[in-house]
């Protein structure tokens, strides 16, 4: 008899199993397939290659996976897909989750300690995973005294406001959610909630040190949005457009961090103060106000904020990519999709496989995502070492910083970005 | 689908500008206040003009809307509560209103408005700030010249050299 389970039969074993399966049958005739059928009824599917896509089509789909490339490929061009998964929500929520075990193992390599170890075989690669299954898993507590409805509407608006920053992220040519003639003014529009949404919270939880957290990350944001949005005129004054797209597509021979130095340098301040990262950290600095605005939050609450606040990290470091570092352009070194294949198709032995629908993406959408992502994945690196490295700040010291001396910076580069414009150096008309 | 966002736009703003000035709730009551500023962000796009649309938000929603909110969470409860309840007040606002509203109406149907073709394209905003540097610069320079003079009267009356020694001393 085994310890795990010392009352087991295989008689009642296999009961529960023909029963769960009698089950599974029952609810699937009676509630499944009449529910595909309704919903069925109000999708538009797609036409490939001149036919409409029936579900006759998808069961032959089946047995030659090769046919299901369109499909694949009509999802891979859907509204959808962009803001769920590619350009949107899922490459960012891939990327910021990669930053969140990045930073931990960095940071403990920094300090010589070992970091995550034990969860995964190799290098506590799940720990991630686990930290998401712990926060699901966890009660969601509410303070007595709290406002209730802003207290759980606040971190949704929190990762919503964070991922309608990131759909104005163009990551390859075409490839953006929302592609804004006034983008930029946009990026400064949706930034603007952020202070809102984390005072509401602070304030909602009714206790001192969320307050005082809140308090700390308004005079904050507030005071470094105006070097922020002051750093980034002198690209909009030499490129002369505020699409972010048009902005990448201008940096095809040189790029903004060469001309603008000192705009990208002040850029880079502000954005450390507005994610609130060391050494900016004095909305949550732990060892003064336990968590500062985060600490009444618990459980999935609590996770949600941390997930609004990697994909701002992630945005702000692929608005820094767009306006300084050209975005996704660099040498083109994805190799091209092979012309055969196209024309003869697939050859294995003596079986030819006539694939419709290759090639799925252009070589320059794959060349494009890959230096938008290694020039990201480079500047996130560099925000996050200074956590590593430097000490937190007082809020007197940071506010000096940001109205003294970024303001002015700021102006110096929008008068360095003005003479190049009128000595016809750069933009529109300009030698290079 | 315009008419039914600009219903639905209408509701929100208008709903929320009655809840503004009628919520016991201070905080509340400038939550409300932003859904009206950000109502009328969404009447400036329906209108295709989202350069507009967009500085609304940033200055109204995302500056106004906090230094409102700031203001109400720094102020003393009391003081935020002490109601004068006169319903004379009420029925002589709500007159008020309508002589405006009337007023402001009829100006708008007697000005050009209702000659003007709905088809035509957007203006562009860089048209804006082409007209703003040549024809209307007189008033684009006054403009910043009052908007300095703000800044700077601000500046001198926020300073106070006093209380800054005092920490600094400390």
């Amino acid at each position: 008899m085994s310890v795990i389970a010392p009352k087991f039969r295989l008689g009642y074993f296999l009961k529960s199993l023909t029963d769960n399966i009698f089950w599974i049958i029952v609810l699937l005739t009676l509630v499944g397939i009449p529910a595909i059928m309704i919903v069925l009824f109000f999708i538009d599917l797609p036409v490939l290659d001149g036919t409409l896509l029936t579900p006759f089509l998808a069961f032959t789909m089946m047995f030659h996976p090769e046919l299901a490339v369109p499909v694949v490929k009509s999802l891979l061009y859907s509204d959808f897909f962009r803001i769920a998964a590619f350009p949107g929500f899922g490459f960012a929520a891939l990327l910021a989750a990669g930053t969140i075990f990045a930073e931990r193992k960095l940071l403990a390599k920094l300090q010589l300690r070992v970091g995550p170890f034990y969860c995964g075989k190799f290098e506590g690669i799940l720990q991630l995973m686990a930290d998401g299954l712990k926060l699901i898993s966890k009660e969601i507590i509410i303070p007595a005294k709290a406002d209730k409805p802003i207290f759980w509407t606040a971190p949704i608006l929190f990762v919503a406001t964070a991922a309608a920053f990131v759909s104005l992220i163009p990551v390859a040519p075409g490839w953006v959610v929302a592609d804004l003639d006034v983008g930029l003014l946009a990026v400064f529009a949706i930034i603007g909630f952020f202070p809102i949404i984390t005072i509401l919270s602070a304030w909602s939880a009714n206790s001192k040190f969320p307050f005082i957290g809140g308090i700390r990350a308004l005079h904050q944001m507030v005071s470094f949005e105006i070097p922020l949005i002051l750093s980034l005129l002198g690209v909009v004054i030499l490129t002369g457009t505020l699409n972010l797209s048009e902005i990448v597509e201008s940096q095809s021979n040189y790029w903004f961090i060469v001309f603008l130095p000192i705009g990208a340098i002040v850029f880079f301040i502000s954005v450390l103060a507005e994610l609130e990262r060391i050494p900016f950290d004095l909305p949550e600095a732990e060892s003064e106000i336990v968590a500062g605005w985060l600490t009444e939050f618990s459980g999935m609450i609590y996770g949600l904020v941390q997930l609004g606040s990697y994909l701002k990290l992630y945005a702000f470091a692929a608005l820094f990519v767009v306006l300084f570092l050209g975005g996704w352009q660099g040498p083109m070194i994805v190799p091209p999709f092979p012309a055969e294949i196209i024309t003869h198709g697939i050859e294995a032995g003596p079986i030819t496989v006539q694939v419709p629908g290759l090639p799925i993406t252009t070589q320059e959408m794959l060349n494009g995502t890959l230096w938008f992502t290694l020039k990201t994945v480079a500047v996130i690196f560099f925000i996050l070492i200074p956590r590593g490295v430097f000490p937190r700040i007082r809020i007197d010291m940071l506010l000096s910083i940001g109205w003294n001396k970024l303001i002015a910076l700021a102006f110096i580069n929008i008068f360095i970005a003005l003479g190049l414009l009128y000595a016809g150096v750069l933009g529109p008309g300009g030698l290079l | 689908m315009v008419d039914a966002a600009f219903l639905a736009l209408s509701v929100i703003t208008i709903g929320s500008a009655i809840a503004a000035l009628e919520l016991r709730s201070m905080i509340y009551g400038s939550m409300a206040l932003m859904g009206t500023l950000g109502g009328i962000a969404g009447f400036f796009l329906l209108l295709d003009s989202p350069f507009i649309a967009m500085f609304q938000i940033a200055v109204y929603v995302g500056s106004i809307a906090v230094l409102i909110l700031f203001t109400v969470m720094l102020v003393k409860r009391e003081l935020i509560f002490k109601k004068i309840e006169d319903p004379r007040r009420k029925f002589a606002g709500i007159g008020l209103m309508l002589i405006l509203m009337m007023g402001l109406g009829s100006i708008i149907i007697d000005s050009g408005l209702r000659t003007i073709q709905t088809n035509e394209p957007a203006v562009d905003f860089r048209d804006i700030g082409e007209d703003f540097l040549t024809y209307y610069w007189p008033a684009l320079i006054l403009m910043a010249l009052i908007l300095a003079g703000a800044v700077t009267g601000a500046l001198v009356l926020a300073r106070r050299e006093d209380v800054e020694d005092e920490q600094r001393a400390n």
